[in-house]
């Protein structure tokens, strides 16, 4: 049945080829669409994903890693004494204006790191180092927000809320989910520029021992440290994501695109299964009259429905694979999860046997008389 | 040599085919055209029968119903030991496909598949073994002419070629019962006459039961029998001479 199946499929190429087209865009606008979104919505927990901090402290209300509450920066000693507790250190997270060559001012997001661990300091340096935020005024910029910040250099001086800030280091491809770029340096000269007291902070970076039980540090935090909340990496990464997915709609807006997409592959599917079935009536019609059972045509439609997806979502993934890398950048990024491609694969498979049904409709009304009267 | 059908009509135990009393109409909302007016018919195994007669005459119709792809209004149909009567559609297309083999005026090949392919497809159905499937079918194709054409697809062969194709086809699944409609209406009349040599020798030679539906009297000669119809009855039966078709083949 298989080869009756294959053979009466590639026999209409133009056809087949219009039935993979459909497939293959379902294919690649879900996970591009999909692609697109994670890669945005995961940059909204990116200082969580990458601060190298196993847990994070911070204020009982704590709901995005960018909008952050102040804390006493004292109670750090208290957390410190949690068992498991290997490091604790204060983090200070606020905005600024950054002056621009032109006149001009730009609002940034301060990341303030402890001097001596840099425990949730810049990655991804492309010049000079993470400590050399320890120099005289010395701060990390990213080269992805270069045009955002007029061209920033090596050693160029800016400006800070009214301070003197100057470019030590730059990073690539740390950008938030808000559009303000990233300042990293040391804590007090973050609260400097942030206008802090000494002793505010936003959140304290914890790492635990090894083999220590993060939830029950956690626990232990809350207990020492009751009008704090402390969070699992992977905790405050969602929770920082679904601050931007329940507010605004943005879930909604790619789901809507993406189900639209789907739809249209499928209306392609299904319209090109019904038309080569169309084409083909006098023979579905030859094989009720010689003796296939309703069960063997149909299984006829579900084989080439079956190799329409498979093939179909094989280039599609490749076609994929091809934007995501060319066209990926840390501004838009496109991080396609191994579960959405295998998620789209079966949604376009599923697609694709549904879609057969209607083709088959048309067969089970079609009279095997047909063959004797043509 | 015209025999009165009556007193010639086997029972239908003995018959590969048998029919009594058929009848047959079509429905067009209000108008009712019949068809088959109460047709008897009974052919012995492996005999050779046309259904001849005018366009409108039911001889289609009749093939049909005996194919088990129509039902009859009235009346008892059995076909290769099967009475037709209460059989739902599941059964009647296991039928098709376990005993009955069909020969179609345009020969209704796959285009998609090759000619073994083609050949192939009632084993297929019947879910036999692949290996066996091709053996029989490129047995059948050297039986009609074709083996070295197994590859070919059946748009690079001629309409002759095709209807050889179509024959080794219904001969595939060994059914005891082959049903041609117009088996040599498409074709000239030399592939006409090579086509029902073939079929003639084919069917004879593994003792097949035959109904051929023709109006071609050029061809009556292949038949054991030949049945007239006209208005939807049989009103004649003519018994060709045992001999007839070794005297017009100058054997």
């Amino acid at each position: 049945m298989w080869s009756l199946a294959v053979h009466t499929l590639i026999a209409d190429r133009g056809k087949l080829l219009t039935a993979l087209v459909g497939v293959i865009f379902s294919i690649v606008l879900v996970n591009v669409q999909g692609g697109l979104f994670v890669g945005l919505i995961r940059k909204a927990g990116l200082l969580v994903d990458q601060g190298e901090a196993d847990i994070w402290v911070g204020h009982k209300r704590m709901h995005n890693v960018d909008f952050a509450r102040d804390v006493p920066r004292r109670w750090v000693h208290r957390i410190r004494t949690v068992p498991g507790v290997r490091r604790a250190e204060p983090y200070l997270v606020g905005f600024a204006d950054m002056t621009l060559p032109s006149g001009g001012f730009e609002q940034v997001l301060i990341v303030g790191v402890d001097r001596v661990s840099l425990l949730g300091g810049a990655w991804n340096l492309t010049r000079g180092s993470a400590e050399a935020i320890l120099q005289t005024d010395g701060v990390i910029l990213d080269e992805c927000e270069s045009e955002k910040l007029e061209h920033p250099r090596m050693g160029d001086v800016r400006e800070l809320n009214g301070r003197r800030a100057r470019i030590v280091a730059m990073s690539n491809g740390i950008m938030g989910f808000l559009v303000t770029p990233y300042v990293f340096t040391t804590y007090e000269r973050a609260a400097e520029y942030i206008g802090k007291e000494p002793d505010a902070c936003s959140y304290f970076l914890v790492q635990t021992e090894p083999g220590a039980d993060v939830a029950q540090v956690c626990a232990g935090i809350r207990q020492v440290a009751p009008r704090l909340e402390a969070f699992s990496r992977n905790e405050y990464s969602r929770i920082s994501i679904d601050y931007w997915m329940t507010r605004t709609g943005l879930g909604i807006s790619f789901g809507a695109a993406t189900l639209l997409g789907l739809l249209v592959g499928m209306i392609m599917v299904a319209q090109t299964l019904y038309a080569l079935v169309l084409d083909r009536l006098g023979e579905f019609g030859t094989l009720k009259a010689i003796g296939a059972t309703e069960r063997q045509v149909y299984s006829i439609l579900l084989i080439q429905a079956f190799i329409m997806a498979l093939v179909g979502s094989i280039l599609g993934l490749g076609i994929v694979s091809g934007i995501q890398y060319f066209y990926s950048t840390p501004q838009a990024p496109i991080m396609v999860p191994w579960g959405l491609s295998l998620g789209s694969c079966v949604l376009v498979l599923a697609i694709c046997l549904v879609s057969s049904l209607l083709p088959y409709y048309r067969i089970r009304k079609l009279d095997p008389m047909m063959v004797l009267q043509s | 040599m015209t025999v009165d059908r009556a007193t010639d009509a086997p029972r239908a135990e003995d018959s590969a085919v048998w029919a009594e009393g058929v009848h047959k109409a079509y429905r067009a909302g209000a108008t009712v055209t019949p068809v088959l007016c109460g047709v008897d018919l009974a052919v012995r195994r492996g005999e050779c029968v046309f259904l001849a007669g005018p366009s409108g005459s039911g001889k289609t119709t009749l093939l049909s119903i005996l194919g088990c792809i129509l039902s009859a209004d009235r009346g008892r149909v059995r076909v290769a030991d099967e009475e037709l009567a209460g059989l739902d559609e599941p059964r009647r297309a296991a039928l098709r496909r376990h005993r009955i083999g069909f020969v179609f005026q345009r020969f209704h090949l796959i285009r998609g598949l090759s000619v073994l392919d083609n050949v192939r497809v009632p084993l297929v159905l019947r879910a036999a073994p692949p290996d066996a499937a091709r053996r029989r079918a490129l047995d059948l194709l050297d039986a009609v002419g074709l083996a070295d054409m197994a590859r070919s697809h059946p748009r690079n062969l001629s309409a002759g070629q095709c209807q050889r194709v179509a024959i080794a086809r219904a001969l595939v699944a060994d059914p005891p019962v082959i049903l041609a409609d117009e088996p040599t209406a498409s074709l000239d009349a030399v592939s006409g006459q090579e086509t029902m040599e073939l079929f003639h020798r084919l069917t004879a030679q593994d003792g097949k039961t035959a109904v051929v539906v023709t109006h071609d009297p050029r061809i009556f000669r292949y038949a054991d029998r030949v049945f007239h119809l006209d208005g939807g009855r049989i009103v004649r039966t003519e018994q060709q001479p045992s001999d007839a078709l070794a005297c017009t083949a100058g054997v």
